[in-house]
């Protein structure tokens, strides 16, 4: 019966193994014209396995009165490690976003 | 007041992770809401003439930003005053009554320094004109571009700059209209600019591609061509040696119709594998161009081939293996290569601007060329992969081809040139062996020019011999837009300052 309990400890380590690296997957959305300016970034941690989030920073973001073009939401490793060891207790993510710079249209010169 | 201070002090990365401006404090350059461009532009460059002696006073160098596209550091400067223009992007079409005599207005568009080369294409589609080339992605600001002489593969064509007639560029001392002796501009229409004129054919040349270190260029005037459509062909194809030598004399005809359709193409471009140049599959891009007609059936960025430079992925495998660098390079290139269509799939048409895409890069990017004679590409190019690939060089190798561009500065200064870019995931390893290229290169008395947006280790030295007379009149050039010492060195970076631009 060793071998089913190895089996069973190596099929949970991929399982974990597979949780840490698709947590640093890469969620990305864009409008289909970007204009963008510079990226920015904030990181929002989820507290209790979702129950709470906390925002490190109020989401308020220079230059945004156009709308914004794209947001990436993504873990870095760390943060992955973070969520694995707390037993998802503490989530952190990371959430970027460009600005859109605006369109206007064609003026006389 | 259009400029806007942002934040604190800080730091900015630039678009491709490459370089970091620490303790910078950044401003922004806004468009506002004036009726005419000419009045738009004034007040633009009378703030930006204060700005610059508040920067000079607080005695901070300055760096003018578009979309921080330049991997090769020339943006970056540290405790510096960063002026960010993406938001000063007004497109603004000119009317016959603003040129002079014997001009044509048709093509012509007032652009902001900080619209996008997309921004502007769209610009110039609404109004049935088209740019003639551009680089493969089309996020750089217009006016950054041109300052570092970005370029496509449209054989016949230079660069991007070569669309510029005329710029509005300020210094401390002034605000200056640049265009060539033949005038392009009439006085009235400059007057409204705010502008000083300066009508000079070498002081033009030198802004076409001032390479961020003449001033801020606030304002360009751009040309264009009728609005015409492309027919993308894209494959993977296993290359013959022989073709080099068809590409090399300008038998593009010949290359064509070996590989995609049996007609002239107005772009040719090749990618390789330098691990086994010849026995690997190349992936090749052609375009034809075609009268533009309303009814084209419309095909989406994707399916025109654009993000064909999309090949940072799997950059860490690519150091971590050495062993497996060939074959996980052509798995890279088949990833990251978009499917365009084949000379037996039913043709897809589009625009020149529906042709590119402002690609996101998915790693931290390498990006250096050489760009030689065309005319020496059979004698190099096996060898150029030959070193880059037993150093561990570890990026895609790309050809391109160009006419020579315009600007004292463009590093297409061949009459027919050959563009081989070094595009992938950074590493020390691929650096180093991009350096080995360029020894043996100079030890093979190979006449070649790098690129000034691209990561290619020049200095001071090598661009006075690469560029010569045409370098000293380029000088010469500045000296004239920026006579005091002082005010040179504050448009001066460690990075300028090496390549003897601002010093």
């Amino acid at each position: 019966m060793m071998w089913v309990g190895w089996a069973l400890a190596a099929l949970l380590f991929l399982v974990l193994f597979g949780q840490y690296l698709a947590g640093q997957a890469d969620i990305f959305v864009s409008i289909a014209n970007p204009r963008p300016l510079d990226e920015e970034s904030m990181v929002v941690v989820l507290k209790g396995w979702g129950f709470a989030a906390h925002a490190a920073q109020p989401f308020v973001t220079p230059e945004s009165d156009h709308g914004l073009c794209d947001v990436r939401v993504f873990a870095t490793r760390r943060q992955t490690l973070v969520s694995l060891a707390s037993f998802g207790f503490l989530r952190p993510v990371t959430v970027a976003w460009r600005a859109h710079a605006g369109v206007f249209p064609l003026g006389d010169a | 007041m259009p400029i806007v201070r942002l934040g604190s002090e800080g730091c900015w990365t630039n678009y491709h992770g490459t370089g970091t401006c620490e303790a910078a404090t950044r401003f922004a350059l806004r468009s506002g809401d004036a009726e005419r461009g000419r009045d738009e532009i004034a007040i633009a460059a009378g703030s930006v003439q204060d700005w610059l002696g508040d920067a000079a006073a607080a005695q901070r160098r300055v760096r003018p930003l578009g979309a921080g596209w330049s991997p090769s550091n020339i943006n970056v400067a540290s405790q510096c005053w960063l002026l960010h223009t993406r938001r000063f992007n007004r497109c603004f079409g000119i009317d016959a009554a603003d040129v002079r005599p014997g001009v044509d207005a048709s093509g012509l568009m007032l652009v902001e320094a900080g619209a996008l080369v997309d921004e502007v294409s769209d610009k110039l589609e609404q109004q049935g004109r088209s740019l003639w080339t551009s680089g493969a992605g089309n996020g750089q600001t217009f006016a950054g571009a041109a300052a570092t002489g970005t370029h496509g593969s449209m054989i016949a064509s230079g660069g991007i700059q070569d669309h510029v007639r005329a710029l509005q560029i300020v210094t401390p001392a002034g605000v200056h209209w640049v265009e060539p002796a033949a005038g392009v501009m009439n006085d009235a229409f400059i007057a409204g600019t705010g502008s000083t004129l300066l009508r000079d054919d070498d002081v033009f040349a030198a802004a076409q591609l001032p390479v961020g270190a003449l001033g801020i260029v606030t304002a360009l005037v751009v040309d264009s061509v009728p609005k015409f459509l492309v027919r993308p062909i894209q494959n993977l194809r296993k290359v013959n040696r022989a073709a080099l030598g068809w590409l090399a004399t300008g038998d593009f005809r010949r290359f064509s119709a070996a590989y995609a359709l049996d007609r002239d193409p107005d772009f040719v471009q090749m990618i390789v594998n330098p691990y086994k140049p010849f026995k690997r599959p190349a992936m090749l891009r052609f375009l034809y161009r075609e009268p533009w007609r309303d009814d084209y059936p419309r095909a989406t960025p994707g399916q025109l081939g654009a993000g064909y430079d999309a090949l940072s992925l799997l950059g860490r495998l690519l150091d971590d293996y050495p062993w497996a660098r060939g074959a996980l390079l052509q798995f890279a290139m088949k990833l990251g290569y978009a499917s365009g269509p084949d000379v037996d799939a039913p043709a897809v048409y589009g625009s020149w601007g529906e042709g590119l895409d402002t690609h996101r890069p998915l790693a931290d990017l390498f990006n250096a060329s050489v760009t030689i004679d065309r005319a020496d590409l059979a004698r190099v190019f096996e060898l150029i992969c030959g070193v880059y690939a037993r150093h561990g060089g570890s990026t895609v190798v790309t050809l391109r081809f160009m006419s020579r561009a315009q600007g004292l500065l463009a590093p297409a200064r061949f009459p027919h040139n050959a563009v081989i870019d070094f595009d992938g995931p950074r590493s020390e390893r691929t650096a180093a062996a991009y350096a080995r290229v360029v020894e043996r290169l100079d030890a093979e008395g190979i006449a070649f020019t790098r690129h000034w947006a691209k990561s290619c280790n020049l200095d001071g030295a090598r661009v006075a011999t690469d560029y010569g007379e045409d370098f000293r009149r380029w000088r010469a050039a500045r000296d004239r837009l920026l006579p005091d010492p002082a005010h040179r060195a504050l448009f001066g970076s460690e990075v300028l300052d090496g390549l003897g631009l601002t010093c």
